[in-house]
């Protein structure tokens, strides 16, 4: 069965999906989100080779629900999202602690410390503790494969599901891993009947819920034999979950000072009683993890109930970062004032140039920007001061000056619930513009969509329709299967346009006819749709026709780089614009919104723009 | 044995390919390593850094002051790696100035960036990798001519062998294969010629 094994340099979330597929995955399911994305990426790759069935589902509660089911019929299922999509998918989570699964079910979470990519920090080991879900944790690449099989294993030998939980540090790592064949999925034969099980009424709710505690203690007692790694040297303990482990190896190596350390396979549940052993032959406990002290309360509450008497340092004593990412530095400093010593470190941060900021942008020929342009001139010209009710997309960017279009931003699907009450809690005054994508659309703006129909809501919703989940990496989304437009139209959205950003003042025209329909007292949805400008160069750059300014015609008016701000167009010295040959992708927006005719394609350009257009 | 390797530039440079080329020939080479990306929306011609460490390393990421090797696609994002440095530190910086594209500010002039730099580090470099990868017919290979000054400058060149790194050109880039490979040697040859 390990036959044909090898040593591969893979990332993090490769690791992970290759193990899931060694272990007979049969059903993966998630929603695109940084950084979680690859897990499903790689079993898609892979599913043909194995028959294992995968989708993007529209959101994570949906992917949820497709695993749980799965795993409700028997087969072995997985469900993998980032730490916010899972808040999404909470509320058929709690659901499957009490039913329990035939089978395995894994629900990974790749939790974002430091907020690389996401609205939070939060930590989504908690959600183990809230729902009796036993959370595993890995460090490394290996680690997470490794525990990928186990918490299978576990899964299935408990009827219960698992919580893996990743980071970005772990997920997002290249490292040597060893891997093996496919597995064949594991499918269940057919679903056999048991609403006592799973028909959560409330006379079987109840039953469930006596069974969870039951099981609850099985879990608790079965952590203790999980593959923890002690090692035994010297009286100060620490204590680790997850990554937090090599900073501390490293740690220690760098503070030349010894300490026994314990990591956790489950920082949920802790494993009581290895704790409290190795606590006993200790003079002090430190606790290291990434995230909130989830697994410091928890040893605080074994070792108070098991009655040993010792300090424990940890987070929530300040010793750690409670905000960001830990590092190297920020754990040789904790454990350095525990233990006396001096980390001997001196980082020299004294600069005379400094480097001014480079925040993301929207790329070159990305329809956003047109987007963005053409309703901040369609709002201007129609005399509305609207909030902007954004969402989450690469059109977050929108925040950024030029264009200052994202007022409020908060999660999926926002724009237009927010939007609404923002219009509802000013009376009515306030004109509303909400801004949302084509997958969050799908993934949460829907029911927003129906509210905002079915209870009248006046305002103006544009979905930035660009035919991928950009952000995540292009993904697939729904709207390439179902039109924006037709549902809108189908909920009973009586105003509904579709327009190209790429026809300047056909979007413009449509946008301010929209506003005075919204002026009007009534809905209106306007579709800007134009597929993500990576995507469409993506294997077709042959075809691009790039423009060019003509520096005679130029008057250095600046209205190019200064409102449409795309990076492919300079300003030189003289205030005229230029473009760069390498970043221009032949959008012709500057080119349409040059009052002076200085911006031309280097050949026909209707060819490339039409075909870009077929996305 | 410990290196560290800290990659910093500009959002499409090829940085992540930089490190996956390096992080494949230390594995075929029997070398320990770790590589520690940033992906998502930090690439949309954003600030990226990649951490890469070769050895007895356990942390994912290299500490403020901690970088053996810098290698900076870009000069501002060369300014921006200086606290990775410590008075030892080799940096390798390309000499290329992309001004990032909302900023309304004065940006520092390139000989000032320069001299910053040569004003912290013992061994500083500049190589013209833009320039050389255009030549060659696209600055996509821009990456893999830094990759070869990489070699020719460090010791990173006593762990993996050139055929070892050429050997994870083709396989962890797999498409225009020679090109990326002219672009290794180029930049490994022209860089080992002006020392």
């Amino acid at each position: 069965m390990m036959a044909n094994c090898t040593v591969r340099f893979m990332l993090g979330n490769h690791a992970v999906a290759h193990a899931a597929l060694e272990a007979g995955v049969a059903v993966a399911a998630g929603y695109p989100g940084t950084p979680s994305s690859e897990i499903i990426e790689y079993i898609f790759e892979h599913a043909g080779e194995t028959g294992t069935y995968v989708e993007w589902s529209s959101n994570e509660k949906v992917a949820f629900e497709v695993a749980y089911g799965a795993a409700l019929a028997g087969a072995r299922a997985l469900v993998s999202m980032k730490h916010v999509g899972l808040n999404v998918a909470m509320d058929p989570l709690m659901s499957s602690a009490y039913t329990g699964v035939r089978n395995s079910l894994l629900i990974i979470t790749a939790d974002d410390p430091g907020m690389w990519s996401s609205q939070n920090e939060q930590d989504n080991r908690w959600v183990g503790l809230h729902s009796r879900i036993p959370v595993f944790e890995p460090y490394n690449p290996q680690n997470a494969a490794d525990l990928v099989k186990l918490s299978m294993d576990f899964s299935s030998r408990l009827n219960h599901p698992v919580i893996m939980r990743l980071v970005t540090r772990v997920s997002h790592v290249r490292e040597p891993v060893k891997v093996c064949g496919f597995g064949k999925p594991i499918f269940a034969s057919g679903y056999v009947k048991d609403p006592a099980h799973h028909a959560l009424v409330p006379a079987n709710a109840r039953l469930l819920k006596g069974e969870l505690v039951k099981r609850w203690e099985e879990v608790k007692a079965l952590v203790e034999d999980l593959p923890h790694e002690y090692v035994d040297d010297g009286s100060t303990l620490i204590i680790t979950s997850g990554v937090a482990y090599r900073y501390v190896k490293e740690a220690l190596e760098d503070l030349e000072v010894k300490a026994s350390i314990l990591n956790l396979v489950s920082p949920v549940p802790v494993p009581r009683k290895l704790i409290a052993n190795a606590a006993s032959k200790a003079d002090k406990v430190i606790v290291v993890e990434e995230g909130d002290p989830v697994v410091e309360f928890q040893v605080k509450e074994a070792l108070f109930d098991e009655g040993v008497r010792v300090p424990v340092y940890g987070k929530a004593e300040g010793l750690f970062t409670m905000v960001g990412e830990l590092t190297l530095i920020n754990v040789e400093e904790g454990i350095a004032k525990v233990l006396g010593v001096d980390t001997g470190r001196v980082v020299n941060h004294q600069q005379a140039v400094n480097a001014p900021p480079r925040p993301p942008v929207f790329c070159p020929g990305c329809p956003h920007a047109a987007s963005f342009y053409e309703l901040k001139i369609a709002t201007a010209m129609a005399r509305v001061k609207p909030v902007f009710s954004g969402d989450i997309g690469c059109y977050s960017l929108g925040i950024n000056p030029p264009f200052n279009e994202q007022d409020l931003l908060t999660n999926m699907g926002s724009s237009i619930g927010l939007g609404m009450g923002v219009l509802r809690g000013t009376g009515g005054r306030q004109f509303i513009v909400a801004v949302i994508g084509d997958s969050t659309f799908f993934h949460a703006g829907l029911p927003a969509l129906v509210d905002a129909v079915y209870n009248k809501a006046p305002m103006l919703i544009v979905v930035l329709d660009n035919r991928y989940t950009a952000m995540t990496g292009g993904q697939p989304s729904p709207t390439q299967v179902i039109d924006i437009g037709a549902v809108a139209r189908a909920i009973g959205v009586k105003h509904v346009y579709t327009v190209d950003p790429f026809n300047v003042n056909e979007a413009k025209e449509v946008l301010r006819d929209a506003i005075e329909k919204v002026k009007g007292g009534e809905l209106a949805v306007v579709v800007m749709r134009r597929a993500c400008a990576l995507e469409a160069v993506r294997g077709r750059g042959a075809l691009v026709v790039k423009y060019t300014v003509d520096a005679d015609a130029c008057r250095a008016c600046g209205i190019c780089y200064n409102l449409l701000a795309c990076p492919a167009i300079t300003r030189l010295n003289n205030g005229k614009a230029a473009i760069d040959q390498a970043a221009c992708v032949g959008c012709s927006v500057c080119a349409q919104v040059c009052p002076y005719g200085a911006i031309k394609p280097l050949g026909e350009p209707s060819g490339w723009l039409s075909k870009w257009g077929e996305l | 044995m410990k290196l560290n390797i800290y990659l910093t530039g500009v959002g499409g440079q090829g940085l992540i390919t930089f490190a996956s080329v390096i992080g494949q020939a230390a594995v075929d080479s029997g070398l320990r390593v770790t590589v520690a990306e940033t992906h998502g929306l930090s690439q949309r011609g954003g600030a990226v850094d990649v951490h890469v460490r070769i050895g007895e390393a356990h942390s994912p990421l290299i500490p403020m002051g901690g970088a053996d090797v810098v290698v900076a696609f870009e000069l501002i994002e060369a300014l921006r790696a200086l606290p990775y440095t410590n008075p030892g530190t080799v940096l390798i910086a390309n000499r290329r100035l992309i001004p990032p594209p909302a900023f309304r500010g004065r940006l520092p002039k390139p000989e000032d960036v320069e001299a910053e730099i040569k004003g912290r580090v013992a061994w500083a470099h500049f190589i013209n990798a833009y320039d050389y990868a255009v030549k060659l017919g696209n600055p996509i290979f821009e990456n893999m001519v830094m990759l070869g000054a990489l070699f020719a400058l460090t010791r990173v060149r006593e762990l993996i062998s050139m055929d070892a790194v050429e050997g994870a050109i083709v396989k962890v880039i797999g498409k225009a294969v020679q090109e990326n490979l002219k672009a290794f040697r180029l930049g490994y040859s022209v860089t080992s010629a002006r020392l």
